[in-house]
């Protein structure tokens, strides 16, 4: 059974600051206001078990190609090189999330699309940070899945 | 000193292949569990390995497993290094033979400090 459990957005935000910091810019992220359409690449990694839930992280392509450039210490990154270290940004952030709630449960492997997020009918937002990082919007999302809901599509 | 740095995403493997380069080691890659077993049974034998959990093919649990049912491979020092930190598959995990455990996100240091722990790095350097 999936327990209604959710990590708040202070948590959220905490892990997200702890990622970056680490491997993107020390200089923290600013909260933001929250954009209509947050960016056109999205990552996700979805949590099975006994909690239910998807991780996500939006961005726009300049900020793909920034946190690509900046975690493999490049000047240029390929398009397969930012889907990969995007990937691997909601793989950390989705890995932290699953330990804050119920055990055991399974965190899948990243995806990483150019273009916005569909996500299964049932899945339901529970929380949410919107930030801002050298003035480009980046949204990470937890949103709960209910029993029947399956991966992203 | 050689390592193995086993995960599948390249942006991991660059960034702890930093970490190691920096303190000494001569550095090889694999992209999941069986490639690495590959690695282990036709390239020179690492005396270290860091391994994601989290991959496709074969996951690191998996390939710790495999590891340690090859006696020629006992003195493999294995640690993971991954975002899976439930409580739960950490125990599994040095049951199986792990070595030491490290989550993502880490700092350099606390790599450097692991290793050093397991006599791999003295004074900032592999010995
Ligand atoms: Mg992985």
């Amino acid at each position: 059974m999936s327990e209604l459990v959710t990590p708040t957005a202070e948590d959220l935000q905490a892990l997200v600051e702890q990622v970056w910091t680490s491997y993107v810019d020390p200089e923290p992220l600013l909260p933001a206001a929250p954009l209509a359409d947050p960016g056109c690449w999205s990552a996700v990694t979805t949590v099975t078990g006994a909690w239910r839930g998807m991780v996500t992280v939006e961005l726009p392509e300049r900020a793909a190609h920034a946190v690509a450039t900046r975690m493999l210490e490049v000047a240029e990154a390929s398009r397969e090189e930012m889907a990969d270290a995007v990937g691997e940004l909601v793989n950390m952030v989705g890995g932290n999330v699953k330990s804050l709630m119920p055990e055991p449960s399974q965190l899948s492997l990243p995806m990483v699309a150019s273009g916005s997020i569909t996500l299964p009918s049932g899945a339901q937002e529970a929380c949410r940070a919107d930030l801002a990082w050298q003035g480009m919007p980046i949204t990470v999302r937890v949103h709960l899945l209910e029993n029947d809901a399956e991966g992203a599509a | 000193m050689r390592a193995l740095i086993i995960d599948d995403s390249k942006t991991m493997r660059v960034i702890l292949r930093r970490i190691l380069t920096d303190l000494g080691f001569e550095v090889a890659e694999a992209g999941d569990g069986q490639q690495a077993l590959t690695v282990m049974e036709t390239g020179p034998l690492p005396e270290l390995c860091l391994i994601d959990w989290n991959m496709p093919v074969m996951d690191g649990y998996t390939f710790v497993t495999r590891v340690r049912d090859v006696p020629e491979w006992r003195d493999v020092t294995l640690m993971m290094v991954t975002t899976e930190s439930s409580h739960g598959n950490i125990v599994r995990a040095l049951a199986a033979g792990a070595h030491e455990y490290v989550i993502k996100p880490f700092t350099p240091d606390a790599i450097q400090e692991k290793l050093e722990l397991l006599g791999l790095v003295k004074d900032g350097a592999a010995a």
